[in-house]
């Protein structure tokens, strides 16, 4: 193999890799700030509410499915977190709404199993009704209005400090998005459950005939995927200090857009965690690079889409 | 051929066809005349479908000639034989069942029938030609196995066919059903269109057919008028001899009963009971289609069932899926090795190891150690050739595959391990590899059911066989004392 | 069969009639304003762009493919033509518009039938697009429409008074009926819906018929836009957001399955009205619009349900 071919080879399998390196090359001409410890944090700080609820999308691909509810969880889980941190106090709230993101994700699954929807086509539907349900439920809740942070009598410096606390230059929420990354690569890659719903996403019958009890995993990857949406709420709108009823709108397909970028194949059972992390970075990167070039916010979803669209047809390409 | 056929329609000669290790076709030659039904015998796996699909333009030929109505054809598709006239109608109808009967008569050629009144108008006139009276405005999906076929012998007429291949036209069908579609054969025959007819079942070849044609492992055995031949003379031509050497000695020790099926029921399954003991293997003999899989997967959970009672070392087993089968100590090496058994992208170690994931444990994690242990002891000892126990198992040859997944459920340590076509697409070497793990999982005190479309292999490597046709046990037999033959004949029902 | 299991079967498969009929009924023993000529008029002016835009969907979905892109695709349309009415002819405007729609679909088609992707999320990753052109083009603002005459296509009344949205929709009620029922194309759809495989060897070019039915749902998409823009002769991005998952899941209520090979045009279309039928009742009772999004989405849901549910049921006949 000459030099050419050997560096093409490269660029193929770390194509995430390859275009990370060159958005911050390019970043770096155009801002030379850019590579600062300060702008450093910044860029941590950027792995918000879309990487967590990217991670619980990268566990629903991997188990064969593609989770479009998370936007309507986001919605409903953060005005009902903040709506219960008065009643049930800080830590009472956000456990409530890590259940109620729980609770979401099981009534997917029972619904999605129920009905035997147990391919990625038709589970896609299911979910995306249920979205919005969760939707016209958030707004239904507060009646449509934003709820305020502010507005609340009980104290909130626990929310406070998982949105935008920092430990030195590092937000908090960074170093939550590491731990539970972390927690869910070890789950998938040395644990019994996370290979079966590895085995399950990759092929259903066949991890069936073997014995995987397959819709319980089903359920448990719904189950996840659900809590990790539910905690990325609580991120966005700790953040913000307010809970607007609409929040998730498009959540899913940001999310599903840096699962693919990252390199989970849609086809399920393969892909990474770690991956994932890299697609957030890729998009975080591609804003921060369309933002300096002054792209309005518009042009960059439109960016998205196209990016989106171009990475399922590669995906698909691979596939073949 | 001995006997020249003064008007030939479809001339055959020298054909034969390769796939990726299986010798399809053979220098095949045979010849149709005109106006003549000509039946074409064998067992599953003699190569009557791949013949078919080359006639029909869905395989193309590797060698030889094929002149249809005096026009030689070198590379066609399906539409282009129609067109042609010649139509095959194959046992999984190529029917649209959401679509009318008038429709699927005339399926993309709507415009050419003359709009929805001239499909509807001509596909009635079709159908009363052959005495139907379905209605054409009917959907397919309402239609009875019967009317579907009589929906798509309107279709091969409307092309006007002067050859029609039929291919096993018979199964399902009721006695009634049977006689009006010989009454449609002698009529079709009667205006001078000849009819090719693919079929397990001998006395509807005896009934209808002029000529015969065996073909046994990509050969024609031979061909010959059919009131030269007898019953008992074709079966031996469809088994041939048996060689003997291809297959380790079966194991003699059968021990006391181990499960016991009772009135086993489905939508196609007829009250099934049978035994199986302790050290034995139980072959199934069974044209494809007769309801051996179903068997076997209804017994492991796999499908739902009407009504069944297992036991199991004189337990009650209750099984409701594959989870429930495993827990009673089955194993099941499904048919379909791709889509049931593989899980392609992974490696080959995860491959063998996911039925028994648990004995992967260390605390709470899977040790990577403990797995490479297990997957390089089924390596060696299934002698599975794999580049690393780390490749994507994609990549092994169809027999290595197998081995993998016997050898996943190996380590499962089954007492009762179902077989559904291990050896099929297989070659020669592999498949004596894997009789002998057959030999060896039986003699350790295992019980194999075995299900097989390769006679000899179920008459050499089972204690017992049990035929099965439409859905019921026809019969229980020693593989050594009673003939090949009969066995077949028992099969055929 | 006794008389009563035929009527519950009767009743199924004409289930969004029947929803109609009983809401239609109900509404009887409620004093509002509901059996008013006004009312019923304005229901079908504003179930009109709906239903034309199912027309569109319900190709694709017999194809057996479907498309959520349709929402954006809506509002973009209408904010071409309002922006390029003031620099060339309204009729220009509104082809360049629609020839939008059909260069949409054509790429939609592309990935779904020449890439074999997976439709419902290209389509709406193609949804995303669209809204941020939108977006762009507008910064986020709704622009009015200039031109008066502009108007006069959705609101005017050109004949006996009946609005002509109705009078376009029926007239698009009858063509693509005539196309799906009586035109080589529109069975070739049922077919490539029903059956891949068997139309293609039956000589059938499937991909081209799916592929075009990409394109026509997208021009007809862009049509609607049209419409809408000149009803409210105003474009806006935000108009469609949630019209895809209303339009798709309307056919599917009326009959139209996304397993492909089955449906219509009629069925679609009470489809769509049963919708909005449920609408405007819940409008009249004055129910709680949040209420209303609930209950929509709630029964959009059970109807999914039961469409994969009695796939279910057929594959898994003991």
């Amino acid at each position: 193999m000459d030099a050419k071919t050997h560096i093409g080879y490269f660029v193929k399998n770390n194509l995430v890799l390859v275009t990370i390196m060159i958005l911050t090359t390019a970043t770096a001409l155009i801002e030379p700030k850019f590579l600062t410890v300060a702008n450093l944090g910044n860029l941590m700080n950027q792995f918000g509410p879309l990487s967590f609820v990217a991670l619980g999308m990268t566990l629903a691909i991997i188990g064969g499915f593609i989770d479009l509810s998370v936007a309507g969880i986001v919605s409903l889980c953060a005005v009902f977190t903040i709506s219960m941190i008065d009643v049930l106090g800080q830590g009472g709230a956000l456990i409530a709404g890590l259940m109620a993101g729980a609770a979401m994700g099981l009534l997917n699954a029972f619904i999605v199993v129920s009905c035997g929807a147990l391919t990625q086509a038709k589970a896609l539907f299911i979910t995306y009704g249920l979205s919005a349900v969760y939707s016209a439920a958030a707004l239904l809740y507060t009646d449509g209005a934003t709820q305020h942070m502010s507005h609340l009598t009980s104290r909130t410096d626990l929310f406070r400090a998982v949105g935008s606390g920092r430990a030195g230059f590092i937000p908090a929420s960074f170093l939550l998005f590491i731990v539970i990354m972390a927690l869910l690569h070890i789950f998938l890659v040395r644990t019994q459950t996370g290979r079966e719903i590895c085995l399950t996403g990759a092929n259903i019958t066949a991890a069936d005939l073997s014995g995987i009890p397959v819709k319980r995993r089903i359920t448990l990857v719904f189950v996840l995927s659900g809590m990790l949406s539910a905690f990325g709420a609580i991120v966005l709108f700790s953040r913000i200090t307010t809970a607007s009823p609409l929040l998730g709108a498009n959540y899913e397909t940001n999310a599903i857009l840096a699962v693919v970028v990252g390199g989970t194949s849609l086809a399920g059972g393969r892909g990474s965690v770690v991956r994932t992390m890299l697609g957030v970075m890729l998009v975080i990167l591609l804003s921060n690079c369309l933002n300096l070039l002054g792209v309005s916010t518009y042009l960059q979803s439109v960016c998205k889409g196209a990016v989106l669209i171009i990475a399922i047809w590669l995906d698909r390409r691979r596939a073949k | 051929m001995d006997k020249q056929l003064s008007d030939v329609i479809l001339s055959v000669e020298h054909v034969s066809k390769t796939f990726p290790g299986v010798k399809a076709l053979d220098d095949v030659s045979l010849q149709v005349g005109r106006g003549v039904v000509h039946g074409i015998v064998g067992e599953n796996g003699a190569g009557k479908s791949t013949l078919m699909k080359i006639l029909s333009g869905v395989y193309t030929k590797d060698a030889g000639t094929v002149v249809f109505d005096g026009q030689t054809i070198e590379k066609t598709t399906p539409m282009e034989s129609l067109r042609r006239g010649l139509s095959i109608i194959y046992q999984e109808f190529s029917l649209i069942p959401s679509m009318t009967v008038g429709e699927n008569i005339f399926l993309g050629r709507f415009k050419e029938a003359g709009g929805m009144r001239g499909t509807h108008q001509k596909a009635k006139e079709l159908l009363e030609q052959i005495g139907s009276s379905i209605h054409t405005h009917s959907r397919v999906s309402e239609l009875s196995t019967s009317e579907k076929q009589m929906v798509e012998i309107a279709k091969a007429l409307s092309f006007r066919s002067k050859l029609i291949i039929m291919d096993e036209p018979s199964s399902s069908l009721t006695e009634e059903e049977l006689a009006k579609l010989g009454d449609i054969i002698n009529q079709m025959r009667s205006e001078g269109i000849s009819i090719l007819y693919i079929s397990h079942k001998l006395d509807e070849i005896f009934e209808y057919c002029d000529f015969v044609t065996v073909m046994r492992d990509g050969h024609v055995i031979d061909t010959r008028p059919a009131s030269e031949l007898d019953r008992k003379e074709m079966v031996g031509m469809m088994v041939g001899r048996t060689i003997e050497n291809e297959y380790p000695e079966r194991p003699r020790v059968v021990g006391t009963p181990l499960m016991k099926v009772e009135h086993l029921t489905t939508n196609k399954l007829k009250d099934i009971s049978f035994t199986l003991n302790r050290g034995e293997i139980l072959g199934f003999v069974g044209l494809v289609g007769a309801g051996r899989t179903e068997i076997v997967r209804a017994i492991y959970g796999a499908d739902k069932v009407k009504r069944k009672e297992i036991r199991i070392g004189g337990e009650t087993a209750k099984i409701t899926s594959p989870r429930d089968g495993k827990k009673y100590g089955m194993a099941f090496v499904p048919e379909d090795r791709k889509q049931q058994g593989l899980v392609l992208p992974f490696s080959v170690e995860s491959n063998i190891s996911m039925a028994s994931l648990k004995k992967l444990k260390k605390g709470v994690f899977l040790s990577p150690d403990k797995e490479r242990k297990m997957a390089d002891g089924r390596i060696s000892g299934l002698l599975i050739k794999t580049p690393s126990p780390t490749s994507a198992i994609v990549n092994l040859s169809g027999g290595n595959q197998q081995k993998c997944i016997i050898g996943r459920w190996l380590e499962t340590e089954p007492k009762i391990l179902i077989m559904d076509e291990p050896t099929r697409g297989i070659d020669v070497g592999a498949k004596y590899e894997i009789y002998m793990l057959m030999k060896k999982v039986v003699e350790a005190g295992g019980s194999i059911i075995l299900i097989s479309s390769e006679l000899p292999e179920v008459l050499n490597m089972s204690n017992r066989v049990l035929t099965i046709a439409d859905g019921r046990i026809t019969g229980e037999f020693d593989p050594e004392k009673v003939s090949a033959q009969e066995i077949m004949n028992r099969a055929i029902g | 069969m006794s008389v009563v299991t035929k009527m519950v079967k009767e009743i199924e498969k004409r289930k969004a009639l029947t929803a109609i009929l009983l809401m239609l009924f109900m509404m009887l023993f409620f004093d509002t304003r509901f059996y008013t000529a006004y009312n019923l008029l304005d229901m079908l002016n504003s179930a009109a762009i709906l239903a034309m835009l199912a027309f569109g969907v319900t190709i694709v979905i017999i194809c057996g493919g479907c498309d959520f892109s349709i929402g954006s695709m809506m509002s973009l349309a209408g904010i071409i033509t309002i922006k390029l009415m003031d620099h060339m002819p309204l009729g220009i405007a509104i082809a360049a518009a629609v020839a939008c729609g059909a260069l949409v679909g054509f790429i939609n088609g592309f990935l779904v039938v020449k890439q074999k992707t997976e439709p419902f999320i290209i389509t709406l990753g193609m949804g995303m697009l669209l809204k941020g052109i939108a977006q762009q083009i507008t910064d986020a603002h709704p622009v009015p429409a200039k031109n008066l005459s502009y108007m006069k296509i959705a609101n005017g009344k050109l004949l006996f008074g009946i609005p002509n949205l109705i009078i376009i929709m029926v007239v698009m009620l009858l063509l693509f009926y005539y196309i799906l029922r009586y035109t080589s194309f529109g069975r070739n759809c049922y077919a490539v819906g029903g059956d891949y495989n068997v139309a293609s060897q039956s000589g059938i070019r499937a991909e081209k018929i799916k592929w075009s039915a990409f394109v026509i749902c997208g021009a007809m998409a862009a049509f609607c836009g049209v419409l809408l823009s000149s009803k409210l002769n105003t474009g806006s991005s935000i108009y469609g957001d949630s019209t895809a998952l209303s339009v798709n899941c309307g056919c599917v209520v009326g009959g139209t399955s996304f397993a492909g090979g089955v449906g219509g045009i009629p069925q679609s279309f009470i489809g769509l009205l049963a919708i909005q039928v449920l609408e405007n009742c819940m409008n009249m009772l004055g129910i709680n619009a949040y209420v209303q999004q609930v209950c929509e989405g709630v029964i959009i849901l059970l109807i999914l349900w039961f469409d994969n549910y009695t796939q279910k049921r057929k594959e898994e006949a003991v």
